[in-house]
């Protein structure tokens, strides 16, 4: 194994375990201003470290370390206190490894070798995915059961009931788009959709099976236990349900393992139904041939993107009463002037790249890091999505939630595997 | 008599409704205008940015009590207990004395109201017979870090002014 090899298996590794966990901050962060602008209000904004508030993100940090410094409780009544512990963990470290088979971007080539972008290069894909969100619910009936507590217990009840019902419409859709791409690979998967439908239209997952994209992503839904399926906890109803009994940092992986979940999930549906790290008419081998094209482009559309964004601040980042020497409107300059020295380094960047490289291992990591960042700005435009229904639909009632699955979404993902094979038949 | 029946009509039977997608994107949609209206000029979001910005409070507003004076300075109450008799909760504790300054034969030398214990319901302002107490200070934030400074005395009644000229008062008020 050479040094390059030990090197990209870090880098993929801390890809896969970082991300996702970094991203907690920015979800929760998305989720609590996204809540608050859809209800017309402000949310978090007033946490600063030296009157920088990073547009209410030092919350979180804030947040983290009352969490962390909080009295560690466990019950007296809790007779089980190994799966009462196990549980959390179980929830947050499911949540995590099911990242590791997402592929971020397209192989990269380096130096003649094949470096496959998952943090651990299985060809089973979807398959590890299931079987490791299968077992994440196991955390949630843990926790209701060991709790002892009858709220605990309805919620892990309403768990376990509900993912028994949804994963087999989510399976079944997964079955239609297995045999629409032929293969579990995710990669294979994500490159399959870099093609072109009758020539001129991205050949997207969800143009191929767009019964199975709705299917699939309200069971998505209800596996991570996000509104309108968010039973488990059902604040109103079961106080808290699965995490009643939970303080301090073990409450603090449900969370974040909820939002992990979210993230992966995204990951997920972005990869097998919107083209996964694809850009949209533009395949690998078509960005590694015209690089410096496209690098041109990049270097004059950030600025003008850039233009927008501190434009944006700048209206934004104020305090909308009479205040003298408005230190928000100071903060605004600062950010201001970072965004720009941000801009400069990626423009002398691409500079570089487009007058000094010579194609070869520069582009091909060029490549690399436009899909990272492709995949990484469709998987938070799907959490917006997540924020978005959350903040929009109120939560199904239980028997409505079973009737759905049942009754509607399992005969619609039968269906949709007839008609799908029978096209699938007839066009080959 | 016949009863007035209203008819009202059942939602969620039409075809389009129990499809729930159609209904789920027309809420989306909705909510996606109230946020990007706010993402995108948050000047426009429907807040008032509380402890800046105070709301303005009307004199019909019973908010924390005060003991009104004559104008020699000297205290309107003749201690007669009709507050304190009054008070759903009581809350107001009066002790009377004997009063020199021949305004009348009794005044409070004690004149306690328990902050913790009231529940603003005005009864004390409607019984006083001599417009002594009032709740027109405009105060409506009242916190505290220990039981006793909500405990507020004879002194500090007389002291905390009214908010409201009398004209607004009269106007508002009574």
């Amino acid at each position: 194994m050479s040094q390059l090899d030990i090197l990209l298996i870090i880098l993929r590794v801390a890809f896969g375990a970082f991300v996702p966990l970094s991203s907690v901050a920015l979800l929760v962060w998305m989720e609590r201003r996204g809540a608050a602008f859809f209800q017309d209000r402000a949310g978090p904004n007033r946490c600063n470290i030296m009157g920088f508030r990073a547009g209410g993100l030092i919350q979180n940090l804030a947040d983290g370390i009352k969490l962390a410094f909080k009295e560690d409780i466990i019950p007296g009544h809790i007779t089980h206190k190994f799966y009462f512990i196990l549980a959390p963990v179980l929830v947050f470290m499911t949540a995590l490894i099911s990242f590791a088979v997402i592929p971020f971007a397209d192989t990269l080539v380096l130096g003649g070798n094949d470096y496959v972008m998952q943090a651990i290069p299985l060809d089973i894909g979807i398959l590890w995915f299931l079987a490791v969100v299968g077992f994440g619910v196991y955390g949630i009936i843990l926790a209701g059961w060991s709790s002892h507590n009858k709220y605990g217990i309805l919620g892990g009840l309403r768990a376990a009931a509900q993912v028994i019902s949804y994963e087999i419409p989510m399976g079944l859709a997964l079955v239609s788009l297995l045999v629409v791409y032929g293969t579990v690979n995710l990669n294979e998967i994500a490159r399959f959709q870099g093609q072109l439908l009758f020539g001129c239209i991205p050949m997207w997952g969800f143009l191929l099976q767009p019964l199975g994209v709705v299917i699939f992503i309200v069971s998505a839904f209800a596996e991570t236990n996000r509104t309108p399926f968010d039973l488990a906890e059902g604040e109103s109803e079961i106080v808290a349900g699965f995490h009643v009994e939970y303080s301090a940092m073990k409450f603090a992986l449900f969370f974040m393992g909820e939002y992990v979940a979210m993230f992966v999930s995204s990951a997920l549906i972005i990869t097998l139904y919107f083209g996964g790290y694809q850009i949209p008419w533009f395949t690998t081998e078509t960005l590694i041939s015209h690089a410096k094209p496209v690098a041109l482009v990049l270097i004059l559309l950030i600025p003008v993107g850039m233009y927008f964004i501190t434009g944006w601040i700048k209206k934004n980042n104020l305090s909308h009463y009479i205040r003298l020497n408005d230190p928000r409107a100071r903060e605004a300059k600062v950010y201001i002037w970072g965004f720009w020295i941000f801009t400069l380094v990626i423009e002398a960047i691409l500079l570089a790249l487009l007058l000094f490289s010579s194609g070869g291992n520069t582009t091909h990591i060029f490549v690399a890091l436009l899909q990272i960042a492709t995949f990484l700005l469709k998987t938070y435009a799907m959490c917006f999505v997540y924020v978005w229904v959350r903040w929009t639909l109120p939560r199904f009632r239980y028997d409505q939630l079973q009737r759905l699955g049942w009754q509607t979404l399992l005969p619609l993902a039968l269906l949709n595997i007839f008609i799908t094979s029978a096209v699938v038949v007839a066009l080959s | 008599m016949s009863a007035k029946v209203k008819i009202i009509e059942r939602k969620g039977v039409s075809y389009n409704e129990k499809l729930f997608l159609v209904e789920v994107f027309k809420g989306m949609r909705v909510t996606l205008g109230h946020f990007m209206r706010n993402f995108l000029d948050n000047s426009k979001l429907y807040v008032r940015h509380y402890p800046e910005v105070q709301p303005e409070i009307s004199p019909r507003w019973r908010g924390r009590h005060r003991l009104t004076t004559h104008e020699d300075g000297t205290v309107k109450c003749v201690a007669c207990f009709m507050c304190a008799t009054n008070c759903p909760s009581h809350c107001i504790m009066i002790e009377a004395g004997e009063r020199l300054d021949g305004k009348s034969e009794k005044m409070p030398i004690r004149f306690d109201i328990d902050l913790l214990e009231c529940i603003y319901c005005g009864y004390c302002v409607e019984a006083c017979p001599m417009d002594a107490i009032r709740m027109d200070t405009g105060i409506y934030s009242s916190t505290s870090s220990d039981r006793q400074s909500m405990l507020k005395g004879i002194d500090e009644l007389l002291t905390t002014p009214g908010a409201f000229t009398e004209e607004d008062y009269k106007k508002g008020g009574v």
